[in-house]
């Protein structure tokens, strides 16, 4: 089977005086070969994931800030608090000012906020969700060719095992709580290696190709007698159709060998403990696992909890835990904010700095794991201490393909969280146009990171 | 129309000449701030600043327990101790461990230090100019006994709108927790100046809406709800913009605190019209000192405590000794302290109950209010005595329960596996 | 003009007989009405293939499937040309994202409507064995909604690959549903679905011309009135010819415009010319406009929704009494910016505005006036190109390349209406900036939010306006004029035939559309009487030839093409 895209296909229509033709930006990529495709021409594929921490970052009302960057745009500061993301900053976007509106429904703490960015929809209650997570879109759209649609990871060792991922609202997904229990679950019994030779094509992946057949039998007929201009949308729609049937073949395929996919061995079991520095060693040991579950195609599509939103972790010694810190500790007069908080705080956050090297540190293509991928980080507040759910951090870390211009902050005063969620989704091409109910409705991506 | 409704309607609630009304975007306790910024450094108003966080191994040892279960029921790890709600254990530090949330002199008096200062806002409430505070622009005979009870802790103490306790309830409030709207009416010519004017208080169903900015918008509507309890009627004059009442009043209003009701005896107004068009001042007047303290047991003891650093205990002490009014008269019991909240509100639409029309009079909707009995819902609904019981417990906290697991004492992370 | 079209269409056909004999045998195979005289020669063209917008495809799944079935997926964006998305979109194509969208939709689409709950409803007949093929069933199953969705019956090709991917699918997954479900996603993705093919046949009364063919006639007045595809009533009318016959259209259009679904096509028409999926991106700064949200936004366009359709087509009234009517409806947040009380418990209120609040009709409304300005101030200029363009048909050619603005911002004067003034001075400025301010002038008494400010830094705004010689005074004076001037009923015209056809308009439509306004005006300028006029006029259906359906041997000597026609009327050619 050839994968030859005849030039012919890219025309450009003109019809009194304007383009009619509207741009193919995924035909370019098939066509160049930079070590972003397979050498049959498939492109790799791209993975999404969400990170989530408890109690936000600091950012008091007296106007102390210790996350949020000076300036907006490329090549952003790094505060004290994202001290952890140096090494990987030009692939991070940061979002800053991004609130979830709970319009008539009261603010449930440590709950409200994350289920605005996840779901949309500002809950009515704190022990459910009023809809789907957008995590398990996602995977519906990108995550049926793996053995598992999906892996939800919940690193923070305490005493309640907590995924955010739900599809009804009621019922959310079961963590892996253990870095042995995530090995075991991606690379133990059932493990599918990318490079044996016992691969069998995805019959569903046939049917979808008659479905397409069966719309191109009727090209000649269509196209007889048929005018210029409308010549010229026939054949892009008909291009489209090809395409499309191209990459389903891409997939009846036999993948080729992935040389990236290295099995690792069996993590030993670690320590049981939600202080701070356990927690955070056990999300770097998962980290690895997950990389290399994810270059391995076990999935495409992940959650990962380092810590719940009224999180428990504390440092080690101390008789509090960062909660009660969050709420207790005073507001300095000279610093403006709360110095013990944004200290651990920033121990929370070097976490997903390790996290995100983890992904950076595993090679891919001609790149790394981490270009290939996107990840969102987020919290469940803004100013933990009085449970705000204003200027709520958001991060998009990764590549994803090509398509996120990655390294910007982009600051709004007061914009729904929901246009990040509709970003992420879109930058990974889940086919949402909007996201949101209420003041949260938006069909607004922040294109200053689309590419 | 019968002769008595006739005659009830001509002689009905008089016409005003002008009517101003708004929503309320802020209100808390008017604490005076004697300090420069921080919430915990000294001042004026707190010389050894806010009273100091608590040593809790020592308040339990002193209480009766061992070091080693005062440690063990201090550790995080530990699995009696809850995240969200606190170790429960906690209560149970009276006489004979009773607890002491609902029962606080079953232990001594921890002492709560209360505010020096000369200075606080507020109102002259009993009228005596030899009672009481001086305001920061030296009135003299200001009376807030809440404030030198409670100005010194730290949940309280702040510059204007950045203490943690305003900031709480008040975030709660402008998402949409409860509306206070406020109507003012008059009958002369210049409402900057009239000899006759009404304030009244009332409460909204309709949520108020955030700008923009995270300000609350102004200009919208909200339709007054009749309610049996929320509502007050203040009679005042107004004099270059600067509204004083001219009577004291007994009224109600919905409180930003734990605690939803604001009763206050005796209330008085100073609220003055601001060049932007909105209204800022003080409302004050004698409150239930009691159902203060029950306000913040109610919230959780455990969790208040470790949150703001105090004792619960002192702040009944506190709270007690400081009470300043009687409604039986000089002998009796004082069940009362004053008190001033200090308000700001911005221009909006107040509108009759059944929204036909602005509510450009001000008189009373009690007599239509529905009789809704009060629903506690929520975390607080959880909450027994003070304490949330954690119903997967193996062992309850209470003045009997066994502290320290067998045989494994010290070793939290056997514990944890229990 | 006829002369023109008879010698195209026959270059025309010249040509398709010229090319692959098969492909004739097709055509000849979808041609639904037997002609009198069955030339092998004259076979029916396809004239127009125009993409179906977003709201007519929710519409039509709405309507066929049923209003539960979710749509979750994002659109291709439209295109505006000449005022109307409803000219702009049918140019479009799709992208190959665009597809891998419609192709993920088509798919949900079926999976709900043949899901267990829904299907004995949708499906009209029962298979012998669940788990196998069954072809009689499937064939019923598709040729019914195969119909709904093509908007005429389907051809024995169309029907036969259809059954195809039935049958592979039901013995792939053992069910009939699965087969049934990837025959419907076909059918969802097909072109004839996506995009409105209209088709010209030989007309059986004129010899030598053509006509719409009847489902094409259908479709054109269901989407005209309500914005979605034709109903099995429609399509009846069309198979049996009925449609063809002045009494069989009338009776149609009738039963469409007394329906209550009318008021969803006029909502899609009004939506388009007032250019209201402009909300779509508006923007405004917080800190200027602080009243300003997402959920003002949505309730300005559906108070302007609200009113137009209550005066227009509910009321009856005069076309014209939309600038002049202070009669509307507003919601609690847009009450505050208004700043009027919001005297109801419902959510959505009637308001009467009072004369002292200078709003009369559509241009005072918070729709135009936010729409049509920056992010923080207002803009007479933008304003008034809009005016000008949506209720006068007359576009505002871009400022010319070699402007140079420099000299243009460095104006000192204080007020914007001063700095504008200034402009009118520049040549090269002049021509344009003296029809398109003056409009924007009048209405300076609303800030970019489309709130009331009679001063700017202290000074009383000044509103007067001249325009073409007329002296003007606020937002009273310009509702009068335009409320006077009979340009704009003749654009309201133009603007309802051109919706209705899908392409610019021309010199050829000047008679046309000069009595259809003459006819507007005898009935009181009633839009509905307006729709159905136009809709039963024989220009309505007129066939056009397409341009450049030919092989490269029949090159015309002379003749323009329609297409070459319009080119030459939208370059710089201003009404």
């Amino acid at each position: 089977m050839s994968f030859r895209f005849d030039r012919r296909s890219v025309l450009r229509g003109m019809l009194g005086g304007t383009a009619v033709y509207m741009g193919l930006p995924i035909l370019d990529i098939f066509l160049n070969g930079n070590g972003s495709a397979y050498a049959n021409g498939a492109k790799l594929p791209v993975r999404f994931g969400t990170y989530f921490w408890g109690l936000g970052l600091t950012d008091t009302p007296a106007g102390g800030t210790r996350w949020v960057p000076t300036t907006t745009g490329p090549g952003y500061e790094i505060m004290p608090e994202l001290a952890s993301l140096s090494a990987v900053k030009d692939k991070v976007s940061v979002f800053s000012g991004f609130r979830a509106i709970a319009d008539t429904k009261a603010n449930q703490v440590h709950w409200s906020g994350h289920a605005s960015i996840l779901t949309g929809i500002a809950p009515a209650s704190a022990s459910r969700f009023d809809g789907p997570t957008f995590d398990t879109r996602i995977a519906d759209a990108i995550g049926t060719s793996t053995r598992y649609k999906m892996i939800d990871v919940d690193a923070s060792l305490s005493r309640h095992p907590v995924s955010y991922s739900t599809r009804t609202g009621t019922t959310f997904a079961s963590p892996e709580t253990t870095a042995l229990g995530l090995y075991t679950r991606l690379f133990g019994p059932g493990f599918q290696d990318p490079n044996s030779d016992n691969w069998k094509p995805d019959p569903s992946i046939m049917l979808r190709q008659s479905v397409l057949s069966a719309v191109k039998d009727q090209r000649e007929a269509l196209m007889a007698g048929v005018g210029k201009a409308d010549q010229i949308k026939l054949d892009q729609y008909f291009n489209s159709v090809r395409e499309m049937e191209n990459q389903l073949a891409v997939q009846l395929q036999k993948p080729d060998k992935c040389e990236s996919c290295v099995i690792p061995t069996a993590p030993k079991e670690g320590p049981r403990s939600a202080s701070v520095d356990v927690v955070n060693a056990n999300t770097k040991t998962m980290a690895k696992l997950l990389a290399m579950g994810l270059v391995c195609n076990q999935t495409r599509v992940f959650t990962f909890v380092h810590t719940a939103g009224s999180s428990e972790t504390y440092v080690a010694g101390q008789s509090k835990i960062y909660h009660q810190i969050t709420h207790d500790e005073p507001t300095d007069a000279q610093l403006g904010y709360q110095p013990e908080t944004s200290k651990i705080a920033g121990m929370v956050m070097q976490a997903f700095g390790d996290f995100l090297v983890e992904m950076n540190s595993t090679k891919e293509g001609d790149g790394t794991l981490l270009d290939h991928m996107l990840v969102m980080g987020f919290s469940d507040t803004g100013y933990a201490k009085i449970h705000s759910i204003e200027n709520i951090p958001m991060f998009l870390a990764g590549g994803a393909g090509g398509k996120h211009k990655a390294g910007q902050h982009i600051h709004t005063s007061g914009d729904s969280v929901t246009r990040v969620s509709l970003t992420a989704m879109q930058l990974v091409g889940a086919p949402v146009g909007e996201f949101g109910t209420g003041t949260m409705k938006t069909s607004r991506p922040i294109t200053e990171v689309m590419a | 129309m019968s002769a008595m409704t006739m005659a009830a309607a001509l002689a009905g609630p008089a016409l005003a000449a002008w009517t101003k009304t708004y929503v309320v975007e802020w209100n808390e306790p008017a604490m005076y701030y004697g300090a420069t910024s921080g919430v915990i450094d000294p001042g004026s108003d707190c010389p050894k600043g806010t009273n100091p966080e608590i040593d809790w191994i020592k308040v339990l040892m002193d209480a009766g327990y061992t070091r080693e279960e005062a440690q063990w029921l201090r550790n995080p790890a530990n699995p009696t101790r809850s995240p969200i709600h606190g170790q429960n254990q906690m209560a149970f530090r009276g006489k004979d461990r009773a607890n002491v949330y609902t029962n606080p002199t079953s232990t001594p008096d921890p002492g709560l230090v209360g505010v020096s200062g000369a200075i606080a806002e507020g109102l002259n409430l009993d009228g005596d100019a030899k009672t009481g505070f001086t305001s920061p622009s030296g009135e003299k005979g200001i009376d807030n006994n809440f404030y030198k009870a409670l100005g010194c802790w730290k949940t309280y103490r702040a510059p204007p709108r950045l203490s943690s306790g305003a900031l709480t309830f008040n975030d709660s409030m402008r998402n949409g927790s409860w509306t206070t709207v406020i109507v003012v009416s008059g009958k002369g010519a210049d409402p900057m100046n009239d000899r006759n004017v009404k304030v009244g208080f009332y409460v909204s169903d309709d949520k108020m809406v955030k700008d923009g900015n995270g300000n609350i918008a102004r200009d919208y509507s909200f339709r007054i709800k009749p309610h049996a309890k929320y509502e007050g009627i203040v009679l005042a004059r107004s004099v270059d913009g600067r509204i004083i009442s001219t009577r004291p009043a007994d009224i109600m209003l919905r409180n930003p605190g734990y605690d939803r009701d604001l009763e206050l005896l005796r209330a008085q107004i100073d609220l003055t019209i601001q060049p932007d068009g909105g209204l800022k001042g003080y409302v004050g007047g004698y409150r239930p000192w009691e159902a203060i303290y029950r306000g913040w047991v109610n919230a959780r003891g455990p969790v208040i405590e470790a949150l703001t650093w105090v004792q619960l205990p002192a702040v009944y002490y506190a709270l007690k000794r400081n009470a300043d009014y009687s409604p039986t008269g000089s002998k009796g019991e004082k069940t009362h302290i004053s008190y001033a909240l200090r308000v700001s509100a911005i221009p909006a639409y107040v509108l009759t109950p059944d929204a036909t029309q602005i509510a450009s009079s001000v008189e009373s909707y009690r007599g239509i209010a529905p009789q809704e009995p009060e629903r506690v819902t929520g975390l607080f609904a959880l909450v027994v005595d003070g304490i949330v019981p954690d119903r997967n417990a193996k062992v309850q906290a209470g003045p009997n329960a066994v502290i320290l697991p067998p045989a494994s004492a010290g070793n939290s992370v056997e514990a944890a596996k229990q | 003009m006829g002369y023109q079209c008879l010698r195209t269409a026959g270059l025309l056909f010249g040509t398709l007989t010229a090319a692959a004999a098969p492909t004739l045998a097709v055509a000849a195979a979808s041609a639904t009405q037997a002609t009198e005289q069955t030339s092998a020669e004259r076979k029916p063209i396809k004239m127009a293939f125009r993409r179906i917008t977003e709201s007519q495809y929710r519409h039509t799944i709405a309507d066929v499937f049923g209003s539960e079935i979710q749509i979750n997926s994002r659109f291709e964006p439209e295109k505006r040309d000449e005022g109307l998305l409803a000219i702009g979109t049918p140019q479009l194509s799709l992208t190959s994202s665009g597809f891998e969208q419609y192709f993920a939709l088509a798919s949900a689409i079926s999976e709900q409507a043949l899901s267990d709950n829904r299907r004995d409803a949708l499906v009209g007949c029962k298979p012998a064995n669940t788990a196998k093929a069954d072809e009689a069933c499937a064939r019923k199953f598709v040729e019914a909604y195969g119909e709904r969705l093509f908007r005429r019956p389907l051809t024995d090709l169309e029907i036969a690959t259809r059954l195809r991917t039935a049958s592979l699918g039901a013995q792939q997954a053992s069910d009939f549903y699965a087969g049934l479900k990837l025959a419907l996603t076909s059918l969802l993705v097909a072109p004839e679905f996506l995009f409105r093919v209209e088709i010209a046949e030989p007309d059986p009364i004129n010899a030598q011309q053509y006509r719409l063919d009847a489902y094409s006639k259908a479709s054109r007045i269901s989407f005209l009135l309500w914005d979605t595809s034709p109903d099995e009533e429609l399509l009846a009318a069309a198979r049996n010819g009925v449609i063809h016959t002045p009494a069989g259209l009338k009776e149609q259009l009738t039963r469409l415009i007394s329906s209550p679904r009318y008021e969803q096509g006029a909502r899609a028409f009004f939506t388009d010319m007032l250019q209201l999926d402009g909300f779509e991106n508006v923007v405004k700064d917080p800190a200027i406009y602080p009243k300003f949200n997402q959920s003002i936004a949505d309730g300005a366009m559906e108070q302007t929704l609200r009113t137009t359709i209550d005066l227009l087509i509910t009321k009856k009234r005069d076309y014209r009494d939309l600038f002049t009517s202070n009669e509307t409806f507003i919601n609690r947040p847009l009450a505050s910016v208004y700043n009027v009380p919001f005297l109801s418990a419902a959510d959505w209120t009637r308001y009467t505005f009072s004369p002292s609040s200078e709003r009369f009709g559509i241009l005072t409304q918070v729709s135009f006036l936010s729409l049509f300005s920056h992010p923080g101030t207002s803009s007479p200029t933008k304003r008034g190109i809009k005016v000008n363009e949506i209720f006068k048909c007359e576009p505002t050619p871009n400022p010319p390349a070699d402007v140079d603005f420099s000299k243009v911002k460095d104006s000192t004067n204080g007020t914007i209406r001063g700095r504008l003034l200034d402009h009118m001075e520049n040549a090269g400025c002049t021509v344009c900036h003296r029809r398109s301010d003056p409009p924007g002038l009048a209405l300076e008494h609303f800030d970019g939010l489309g709130q009331l400010r009679t001063s700017e830094n202290g000074v009383p705004i000044d509103v007067s306006a001249d325009l073409n010689g007329v002296k003007l005074i606020g937002a009273e004076g310009l509702a009068k004029y335009l409320h006077d001037d009979p340009k704009v009923p003749a654009c309201l015209v133009r603007n309802v035939y051109a919706y209705g056809v899908g392409r610019k308009t021309g010199i050829r439509e000047e008679d046309y559309l000069a009595d259809q306004t003459k006819i507007f005006a005898g009935n009181g300028y009633r839009v509905p009487d307006l729709m159905v006029q136009i809709a039963s006029s024989p220009e309505f259906f007129k066939v056009a030839a397409p341009s450049g359906a030919r092989t490269a041997a029949a090159e015309p000597a002379s003749v323009p093409t329609a297409v070459q026609q319009s080119a030459r009327n939208e370059q710089g050619v201003h009404p």
